[in-house]
């Protein structure tokens, strides 16, 4: 008999929550590929290890990347050998529901459901991510009241008002925190002249990226080509200059964040001054951000304690109670 | 002649009441299933997810530390 499940596939990372079992995957959404034959060569931390590290025949990529499904066979891939890793076969047809960007369209919805079936789901149907996220952060959305959630992650950043289980207000923007990533970037390229890859900017990111002055700031060393010379070379940088390089990016982030506020109806908006907003997803990390939206808000902000976990958790919450909560997949509600 | 209007009478009469006694299992369902819905959707219902958080939550053994956010 086929445990159920529910995926949250992200553009970042994916997670996998069997019915009755809890979390039982966690991994980088990459798969690496040979680019002459088609052939997986591996997939999650794997290949993510293998990022700006391959030589010419091997592409290690994000098939999500950007929150929409730029690459359909690739994703297609991904699902199907996803799911045998937790064990489904054609035998074993378990009911699976998917979290997806909300920002993607109809045609890469279809196509993520009907590569689930392909791949042995005996049915599959998709959540929003921020309503998923609301669940498991243990918002009280049974309740008429403003919950809003702001789900930052990888290549989307989501931001929903919930109220009686259903969605209010939604402003998704495809913008994340790969973005903040590529601007520290083009930022190191433009200014020190030298050529970083991704991974790189990302660790300089999670080590003194922020989005508004905090104490304890550090600055960091960082190693990368030279641009003239091709030789490898050290340049120091400090967080203000990296405050400097991604202000655009967080910027747009929290113009998304205000037009939510500025859909919701006024009854609820009232409630979201007192309860605040909830944070999640791993962009939601970078330091001084939550502080930063408050500050342009006037409205407190929460930090989810799982903001990694808290999308999947909700999905598995929906994955456990099934019959009852079928009505909140996309395209289902009136 | 009779006979025919009042078969007609008959059809009409009993299309009306499968109508209504359709309209009205559609409105009982609607309600039971919003019903149940909000149900599973409850803090008793998600204690067990809610559960996994905390023990995937680092500092969950320190309960200050929490936010609350059903507010108290
Ligand atoms: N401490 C941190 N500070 C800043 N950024 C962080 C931190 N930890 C993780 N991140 C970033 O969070 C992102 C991943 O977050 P998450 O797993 O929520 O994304 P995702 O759910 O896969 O993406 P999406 O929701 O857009 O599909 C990565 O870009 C990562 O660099
Ligand atoms: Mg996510």
């Amino acid at each position: 008999m086929a445990r159920d499940l529910a995926i949250d596939l992200g553009t970042a990372n994916t997670l996998v929550y069997m019915k009755g079992r809890g979390i039982v995957l966690n991994e980088p959404s990459v798969i690496a590929l040979n680019r002459q034959t088609g052939e997986v060569l591996a997939t999650g931390r794997e290949a993510w290890q293998m990022i700006g590290r391959t030589p010419g025949y091997i592409v290690a990529v994000r098939p999500l990347r950007g929150g929409a499904i730029t690459d359909f066979e690739i994703t297609e891939r991904m699902i199907r050998l996803l799911l045998q890793r937790v064990g489904v076969s054609r035998f074993t047809r378990p009911k699976v529901v998917i979290c997806v960007p909300s920002a993607i369209t109809e045609v890469e919805r279809r196509a993520v459901t009907d590569a689930a079936r392909r791949a042995g789901a005996a049915d599959a149907n998709l959540i929003e991510q921020p309503m998923a996220a609301a669940i498991g952060a243990d918002l009280p959305i049974d309740e008429p009241v403003g919950n809003m959630v702001i789900d930052i992650g990888g290549g989307t950043s989501e931001t929903a008002v919930i109220s009686l289980g259903g969605i209010v207000a939604l402003e998704a923007v495809r913008v994340g925190s790969f973005d903040i990533d590529a601007a520290i970037q083009n930022y190191v390229r433009r200014e020190h002249g030298i050529a970083i890859g991704e991974r790189t900017a990302e660790e300089i990111k999670v080590a003194i990226g922020s989005a508004d002055p905090t104490v304890d700031e550090n600055q960091a060393e960082v190693r990368g080509r030279d641009l003239m010379t091709g030789l490898p070379k050290t340049v120091v940088l400090s967080p203000e200059e990296i405050r400097f390089a991604i202000e655009d990016v967080v910027s747009s982030i929290i113009a998304s964040v205000i037009r939510c506020l500025a859909k919701a109806p006024p009854e609820l908006s009232q409630d979201f001054l007192v309860r605040g907003m909830y944070l999640v997803g791993g962009g939601g990390l970078l330091r001084g951000l939550a502080q930063r939206i408050e500050r342009e808000t006037s409205v407190p902000v929460r930090m989810s304690n799982v903001p990694l976990e808290a999308v999947v958790l909700g999905a598995g919450h929906v994955i456990e109670h099934y019959e009852a909560l079928k009505g909140m997949f996309m395209g289902v509600r009136r | 002649m009779t006979w025919v209007i009042v078969a007609i009478v008959v059809v009409v009469v009993l299309g009306a009441v499968g109508v209504i006694v359709r309209r009205r299992a559609q409105g009982a369902d609607g309600v039971e299933m919003f019903q149940r819905q909000i149900d599973a959707l409850s803090p008793e219902a998600r204690r067990p997810v809610v559960d996994q958080v905390q023990q995937l939550d680092p500092d969950a053994d320190d309960p200050d530390d929490r936010d609350d956010p059903r507010g108290s």
